[in-house]
């Protein structure tokens, strides 16, 4: 992408003026999508995006430049530009870089590039005839497909020099259900730090199945009501309550600005002594993995709540610098457009010892959030709010009826102490997140959880 | 290589592949942006990107390739292209446009603003923070920034369309958060236009330190079936998330519960929606689409009649109708699709106070989460935490959240019994007046 010398001119021109520290990350990104609806092959694009951006820190300010015009000169113009912004006394000599050594953790058997098109579409068209055959009530289905190839390169004024390859592979399946009058939909979108061999390995059949089941199922429920009651989440994406109403407010960027109701707590028993909670980017081939963070920094496993006490903040190198903590392998970004900052991978509660089947045995009457849909957080408040996108009524301890249009809203800070089950069957399940670094691949998970008590919105 | 030597050699290449004929649209910016905290520059960015799509006829579909590398194999480039077009099956064909005889003259770029230097865009929000935090100790102030942009959009086919159109703006934005003891509530507020002295920046943090102050000590309230103020920009945001229902493309597909509704009472009968691509200060104020075709001013809903969906080149044809100039794209990158521009309730005649004056009990709404996820733009249900204002004989008595909206969107729009004076935007360029809806179910503390 960029050579030795050209970075070196770089990063001497970003920091000309004085600034403690300059950062070049240079990313060429090849993608390609494919949309089918109906059966119908309506979408298929390709193309490349590419691009250089310039990080300059100078005490508490950063500054950062951007272009796709990767000419030399160019490059050395907004280099001085963004330095112009600048007053420091901080010399420099940037005249060797340490290449970051490290095998990939992820291998790709089946890079995107080799694959025929009509393949692609042969294998979305399964999971549109499985799902359209589910049942009569299925009149719509929508697939699709992505891949991307990220070659990325960062080199910093510290002599880093750190270059990685992430191919990502994802398909969505969506199935909807209509009457007279309405329409449900079933989803799931699974994806892998992988190649083409993902979807070969798939079993793109079972994943229309459950989606045109749940759209049925969905269908046929009456409405949600509403009220304070005991909510039992299952596993996989039922995690996104914890990455929405914690996660995010153990994200340096949020602790540095003291904007989180987790600000100075380490140590402290933020959770019930049930949850342990970890962000690993290292999980192979897993969607929110990364060998290097978008700052160069090696991914890791972090623990972030032990048995209810919190023991670490994600951290960036800015924000983490500002609360004196060392990178964490969090530091990530959509693309060079963007300032990178503390951001999660795939972030779970991990596996406790309750079985599934006694949670729900114990439950007298409350939710089941069989699949969690989005959710957002206001992070000062930590007040949050999550769709259910297939949920049943709990009585006596069985599973009853289904209902629909549910949404469960509270504090993160409250929900996490009033967790009194978490079973063994963890699983993680694919999502994007969004947030002020831009939209990235990341993992939520858990394994069956009961929270005592809980807002449900729900119009029955 | 420059834009117009690139497509030479894009339709040089695309002859000799078979393509029947090709487009290539380019868009090109630059923006800057400044955001303080504390008195204290914390971001810094300016940036200048671009980027091509060519797209192609080839046995009657479109194939597609992107880049913002403009120094590209041009040969791969078509090839690729080529190779889109040969998977797609939909049958609804997608038009290369010759373009219209007389395009719309539009007033959407300042040259007065190419002279504003970052150091006065530095002061602006320097002195939007200061005026937030002198306005009460409660406040702190989480961001105030200002971004400035301009854009560049250059369409040129082979049928003899050649279109382009420049534009510029500037937005102001500050975000604070209202501290009283353990309770803290964040608000934003922001300002766009392409003019700075229309910015007063005293009275855009003086706006958001009043929302957030006013929300502290909010307590929920019991539920039920409650008359429902929801204000102007609110429900501009709830109207955003149900807008795919007005698109052609998704009645024709069925995903919109839309279908068959041209002509009948879709709303309740003092609502009418325009959509206005002319509309002079517009965040989405336009001469041309991203298919060439000329913009024009057009009713949606007419006193609760639907009179036509948004139409592109493609669905128009399917449904023998003229495309209504919205046909879209998200950026350069992506194909053409279908979008609003400047979309908007008409304003009625009450002011907000007016229509709060008539509800002996209920609420007034005026910030919902979670719209991302708690609605369902299909089936039309919504389900949203939400904060605002309980109201008790017709005055607003105490703040209120941790409650739910739910609801089903064409049943709220049936159900509109005001529709007030205060037309507003938001940021994407979808706009309200604030309303009063005659019952939705709120649910609260039991």
């Amino acid at each position: 992408m960029l050579n030795e010398k050209t970075v070196q001119a770089v990063l001497t021109a970003a920091v000309s003026t004085g600034a403690e520290f300059a950062e070049v990350f240079a990313e060429n990104n090849c993608r390609n999508n494919i949309g089918i609806t109906n059966g119908v092959v309506e979408r298929a694009n390709s193309g490349t995006d590419r691009g250089c951006g310039i990080r300059i820190i100078n005490r508490e300010r950063v500054i950062y430049v951007y272009t796709n015009n990767m000419a030399y000169d160019n490059l050395i113009r907004i280099a001085r530009e963004g330095a112009a912004a600048i007053k420091g006394d901080t010399q420099h000599n940037i005249t060797v870089f340490n290449r970051l050594e490290g095998s990939n953790a992820h291998p790709v058997v089946i890079m995107p590039d080799t694959v025929e098109k009509k393949r692609i579409v042969d294998f979305l068209m399964r999971g549109h005839s499985r799902a359209m055959a589910y049942d009569s009530l299925i009149t719509q289905t929508g697939l699709s497909y992505m891949d991307s190839v990220q070659d990325v390169l960062i080199a910093n004024t510290e002599g880093l020099w750190a270059e990685d390859k992430r191919v990502r592979t994802r398909i969505s399946v969506s199935a909807v259900a209509s009457n007279e009058s309405e329409k449900q939909t079933g989803y799931f979108g699974p994806g892998a730090l992988q190649g083409f061999e993902f979807c070969e390995n798939m079993d793109i059949e079972a994943i229309a199945d459950e989606a045109a089941r749940c759209a049925v199922t969905m269908l046929k429920a009456d409405n949600c009501p509403g009220g304070k009651m005991p909510v039992v989440m299952d596993n996989g994406f039922g995690g996104v309550i914890f990455h929405e109403a914690c996660g995010h407010g153990l994200e340096a960027a949020a602790i540095s600005k003291k904007a989180s109701v987790f600000t100075d707590k380490i140590g402290e028993m933020i959770a019930s002594e049930k949850v342990t909670a970890i962000d690993d980017g290292t999980i192979p081939n897993q969607w929110g993995s990364i060998n290097i963070d978008d700052e160069g920094t090696p991914a890791r496993r972090n623990v972030l709540i032990e048995k209810g006490v919190l023991k670490t903040y994600m951290t960036d190198r800015y924000n983490g610098g500002i609360i004196g903590m060392a990178p964490s392998g969090n530091s990530r970004r959509e693309s060079y457009k963007l300032v990178p900052v503390s951001r999660m991978t795939n972030t779970y509660i991990a596996a406790g010892t309750d079985k599934k089947e006694d949670i729900i045995a114990d439950t007298e009457y409350g939710l089941y959030a069989k699949y969690m849909g989005g959710g957002s957080v206001n992070p000062a408040s930590g007040d949050f709010n999550f769709a259910v996108s297939e949920a049943y009524i709990i009585r006596n301890g069985k599973i009853c009826e289904p209902v629909r249009g549910a949404t469960l809203i509270g504090k993160g800070s409250l929900v996490l102490k009033s967790i009194d089950r978490v079973s063994d069957n963890l699983a993680l399940a694919e999502g994007m997140c969004g947030a002020s670094s831009g939209s990235i691949p990341v993992c939520v998970g858990q394994p069956m959880l009961r929270v005592q008590n809980i807002t449900v919105g729900g119009r029955g | 290589m420059d834009i117009r030597t690139l497509k030479d050699r894009l339709f040089e290449s695309a002859e000799k592949e078979g393509f029947e004929s090709c487009e290539i649209y380019y868009q090109s910016g630059s923006s800057f942006t400044v955001s303080i905290y504390k008195g204290n520059i914390e971001k810094y960015q300016s940036s200048e990107n671009g980027g091509f799509c060519f797209r192609g006829l080839y046995k009657g579909n479109m194939g597609y390739y992107f880049s913002e590398a403009l120094d590209i194999d041009v040969d791969k480039a078509v090839k690729t292209a080529k190779e889109n077009a040969e998977v797609i099956t939909i049958k609804d064909r997608e038009f290369i446009y010759k373009g219209d005889k007389k395009y719309p003259s539009v007033n959407v770029y300042n040259a007065a603003l190419e002279d504003v230097r970052a150091e006065q865009k530095i002061q602006t929000a320097l002195s939007i923070e200061r005026y937030a935090n002198e306005y009460d100790s409660r406040i702190t102030v989480n961001r105030s920034m200002v971004t400035s942009g301009d854009s560049y959009v250059y369409i040129c086919n082979t049928e003899g369309l050649e279109v382009s159109e420049k534009g510029n703006h500037i937005l102001a934005y500050v975000e604070v958060m209202a501290k009283d003891g353990e309770d803290t509530r964040e608000k934003g507020e922001i300002w766009i236009g392409t003019d700075i002295s229309g910015l007063n920046e005293k009275e855009l943090a003086e706006r958001a330190c009043k929302k957030a102050l006013s929300a502290l000590g909010a307590k929920s309230i019991a539920g039920g079936t409650l008359k429902t103020v929801i204000e102007n920009e609110t429900f501009a945001d709830i109207l955003s998330c149900f807008l795919n229902s007005f698109i052609a493309e998704n009645v024709q597909k069925g995903f919109s519960l839309l279908k068959d509704k041209k002509g009948k009472q879709i709303a309740s009968d003092i609502v009418t929606i325009t959509d206005d691509p002319l509309m002079e200060g517009g965040y989405a104020t336009t001469a041309f689409d991203s298919e060439g075709v000329a913009s024009h001013r057009k009713t949606i809903v007419e006193k609760g009649i639907l009179k036509t969906y948004l139409y592109n080149l493609k669905s128009a044809n399917a449904d023998g109708v003229k495309s209504t100039g919205n046909g879209f794209k998200g950026s350069f990158r992506a194909t053409v699709s279908t979008a609003p521009t400047n979309f908007y309730i008409e304003k009625g005649n009450k002011s907000r106070e007016e229509a709060i004056s008539g509800i002996e009990y209920g609420v007034y709404i005026n910030d919902v989460a979670g719209l991302h996820s708690g609605t369902n733009s299909i089936s039309g249900d919504l389900s949203l935490a939400a904060e605002g204002f309980l109201i008790e004989n017709g005055s607003i008595t105490r703040s209120v959240d941790q409650i739910t909206i739910a609801g089903n969107f064409y049943e709220i729009l049936k159900n509109i019994d005001t529709v007030c004076s205060d037309l507003k935007f938001n940021s994407s360029a979808i706009g309200s007046p604030t309303v009063v809806i005659n019952g939705i179910e709120v649910s609260g503390e039991q």
